[in-house]
């Protein structure tokens, strides 16, 4: 994926694109957001990561002068600010995700791949298939090798997220942001909980086991290596 | 004194003063002007009255006795006035005088005014009437017109000595009204300056009298109220990170110490760099959730207020905590009523109950029942959440909610000792009451939304502009920690699920 990353603190900098480099993508840096502006008008990138605290143009102001450009490359704010009513601003001045500082390097990751594939997930899907596991968005049900599977309503929205990202990690916060619509860290492992009972339901008495659990960084559904 | 005259002349107060004494001072004039001017037509009038009188009366005696009685009688009125005030001048056809106590005149006809020379005494005014008798005679009949006169000066001198008191009255009265005003300006101005040296505890005396500056030093000492609270909530904030902060990070850096002195295989090292890196996310969750208190203590603007389907959000809290009560073994239940709303932030709320049923799960035992129910009255909407735990002992029902504290038997439990603080500083912000009661067993733990304190929230659109400052200041400390976190995470390849900071 082609990211242009904007953002004035170096050292910072430097961490976040050569870990992204290492993961594949391809990472251009600058620091300013008069820079950013220019180089994202000018240049085709697949993914925005703006910091939004920047020198001149604010990260904030950058995005709405590039939405009101008409430009719509998906946008990933990185901040020190993590008020409410922060994230609330970033998001309607068009950022597509948000995310606060301190992160674990892997919850960047994950989102950064969730927001490369966003485009293709808006069209209108009639079915998500994975091996013999078919979910139908419209009716909201779910089969497995053809045999119905009765899902809870948040059960079912928790599957049709890890779905709509199967083959990607899907973190512990990604899931209770778009799934529960928490924004804040529940002290106990409310996610984990509900992702065994759902395995217990979709991957129990199978021997395709489709939910993994990827160690430090989250969740990932995918066939069996 | 001396030094603040001038500041006193220089005042509003002052000015406002000189310029109604000047008002003043012009309508007097004015009112003056038109006395003096209908005094002296009055005078004149009742002078021409006698003056008549004393011409018909004359043109009487020449009709009745002709020439002769005319004569003898002016000439007996000048014996008995040789010298004023009565002035009479009796010419012939030719000029010349025939009697009279004044030097013969061109005179007029009709009424004039006329100055006449006398023996041994300064010249007079006289108002005067000058006819021609039917047998070509000139009659003049004049008198003095010193009551005139005296009555225009005496209006002068009356106006002249009570414009000069009016001034000084202005100009007393407003030097007193100004000092008084700068005083008590002066009052709020030292206590501004006192507080800025540091004496955050000084409010601007009232005077008890209701009046204007009475209701501004209200207002005034209110909002250093809200200050001090919001400045004593930093405070607070660098206190708890100074100390309960400082333990953690002392024994992140023995850790690193240690493994730099021990650590042998790159596996250790891997091992270390874990454990340091949950450390960190440990410290920083602790940090989020001051961080999160200080901001909501400060004031979240209430602008963000907006109605909460409290039945809706209580019904997901229930559907994300059964699966876990279960896992528990604890048994979950629950009597929410519909159609419950209440004013508030949703997230602030989601929170604040999450964490009281949280805390009831922690605390339960396996085979414990957790119940969260509602009960609505007519003057509140109670949210109840119980459990059959060891409850809480009536002495520590009031501590629980300081930062940091953790009952004895709970501290071998998970958990940063912040989560009831939080809850308690939601609760103040939506006006939430909270009530810790004996459950028998366990505690029962109920936050009332009264509906009185619901309408003022719904009305309430004040924005609290400080809540920001505070936080950006706070934040700072914030991306400090975030850059020694950043170094420990690059060590590792292997990151840990979450960036706690978030809450």
């Amino acid at each position: 994926m082609k990211i242009l990353l904007v953002e004035d603190d170096g050292e910072n900098a430097d961490y976040v694109a050569n870990g992204l480099r290492e993961e594949g993508h391809l990472v251009a840096q600058v620091a300013s957001g008069a820079e950013g502006l220019i180089r994202a008008v000018g240049d085709s990138f697949d993914l925005l990561i703006v910091d939004r605290m920047i020198p001149g143009l604010d990260g904030l102001n950058l995005v709405k002068s590039l939405r009101a450009a008409g430009h719509h490359t998906p946008v990933l704010f990185l901040t020190a600010l993590d008020g409410v009513e922060d994230r609330v601003l970033g998001l309607n001045a068009g950022g597509d995700d948000y995310l606060v500082k301190p992160f674990a390097f892997s919850e960047l990751v994950a989102r950064v791949a969730a927001l490369g594939r966003r485009p293709r997930t808006t069209a209108a899907e009639t079915r998500l298939i994975l091996l013999d596991l078919e979910i139908d968005p419209l009716s909201r049900t779910v089969r497995r090798r053809g045999q119905l599977i009765e899902l809870q309503p948040r059960e079912y929205r928790l599957l049709e997220y890890l779905m709509r990202h199967a083959g990607q990690v899907v973190t512990r916060t990604m899931l209770l942001e778009h799934v529960w619509d928490i924004h804040f860290d529940p002290r106990s492992n409310i996610v984990e909980t509900h992702i065994s009972r759902l395995r217990s339901k979709v991957d129990k008495g199978f021997e395709a086991q489709l939910i993994h659990t990827v160690r430090g960084a989250g969740y990932c559904v995918r066939s069996p290596a | 004194m001396s030094a603040a005259l001038p500041r006193v002349l220089r005042t509003s107060s002052f000015r406002l003063t000189l310029l109604y004494a000047g008002l003043f001072g012009c309508s007097a004039l004015i009112l003056v002007g038109v006395i003096y001017g209908w005094t002296g037509m009055y005078m004149a009038s009742s002078l021409d009255t006698a003056i008549d009188s004393d011409i018909t009366e004359l043109e009487d005696s020449l009709r009745a006795g002709g020439h002769e009685a005319l004569t003898a009688q002016v000439k007996e009125r000048l014996q008995e006035t040789p010298n004023g005030p009565m002035f009479i001048l009796l010419q012939d056809p030719e000029g010349k005088v025939i009697a009279g106590n004044i030097p013969p005149s061109h005179g007029g006809e009709g009424r004039f005014d006329l100055k006449v020379p006398r023996i041994n005494s300064p010249s007079v005014a006289i108002h005067a009437h000058g006819i021609t008798l039917p047998d070509g005679e000139y009659l003049m009949v004049g008198v003095d017109a010193l009551p005139r006169r005296a009555m225009h000066k005496l209006i002068v001198r009356v106006f002249g000595w009570s414009s000069a008191i009016t001034l000084v009255l202005a100009f007393a009265s407003g030097a007193l009204m100004s000092a008084g005003l700068l005083r008590r300006i002066e009052t709020i101005s030292r206590t501004a300056r006192d507080i800025m040296a540091g004496d955050f505890s000084r409010r601007i005396p009232v005077r008890g009298t209701a009046d204007e500056f009475d209701h501004l030093i209200a207002s005034l000492n209110a909002m250093l109220e809200r200050n001090e609270s919001a400045m004593e909530s930093v405070r607070q904030v660098s206190n708890d990170i100074a100390h309960d902060l400082r333990t953690p990070l002392t024994r992140l850096r023995q850790r690193l110490e240690l493994a730099q002195r021990r650590a042998r295989s790159a596996e250790e090292w891997q091992r270390v760099s874990d454990g340091c890196i949950s450390d960190m996310d440990a410290i920083l969750e602790t940090f989020g959730a001051l961080l999160r208190i200080a901001q909501i203590e400060s004031g979240i603007p209430a602008r963000r207020f907006a109605k909460v389907d409290l039945s809706e959000l209580l019904r997901t809290m229930i559907e994300i905590y059964q699966p876990m009560a279960e896992e528990n073994q604890q048994r979950f239940t629950a009597d929410i009523a519909s159609g419950l709303t209440v004013w508030g932030d949703r997230e602030l709320l989601a929170q604040m109950v999450a964490n009281v049923i949280e805390n009831a799960m922690k605390h339960s035992p396996a085979g414990a029942s957790i119940g969260l129910m509602t009960i609505q009255s007519p003057t509140a909407i109670a949210v109840t959440v119980i459990d059959s735990g060891p409850g809480i002992p009536a002495a520590d029902r009031g501590r629980v909610f300081r930062r940091f504290y953790r009952l004895e038997s709970s501290r071998s439990k998970p958990g940063s000792g912040l989560g009831l603080s939080l809850v308690e500083a939601i609760a103040a912000l939506h006006r939430v009451s909270i009530d810790l009661t004996d459950n028998s067993p366990g505690l029962r733990f109920t936050l009332r939304f009264f509906s009185s304190d619901q309408r003022t929230l719904a009305g309430d659109r004040l924005a609290q502009h400080q809540t920001h400052v505070v936080s950006m200041t706070i934040q700072r400390w914030h991306s400090r920690l975030w850059a020694k976190r950043r170094g420990a995470g690059r060590e590792s390849a292997a990151t840990k699920g979450t960036a706690s900071g978030r809450d």
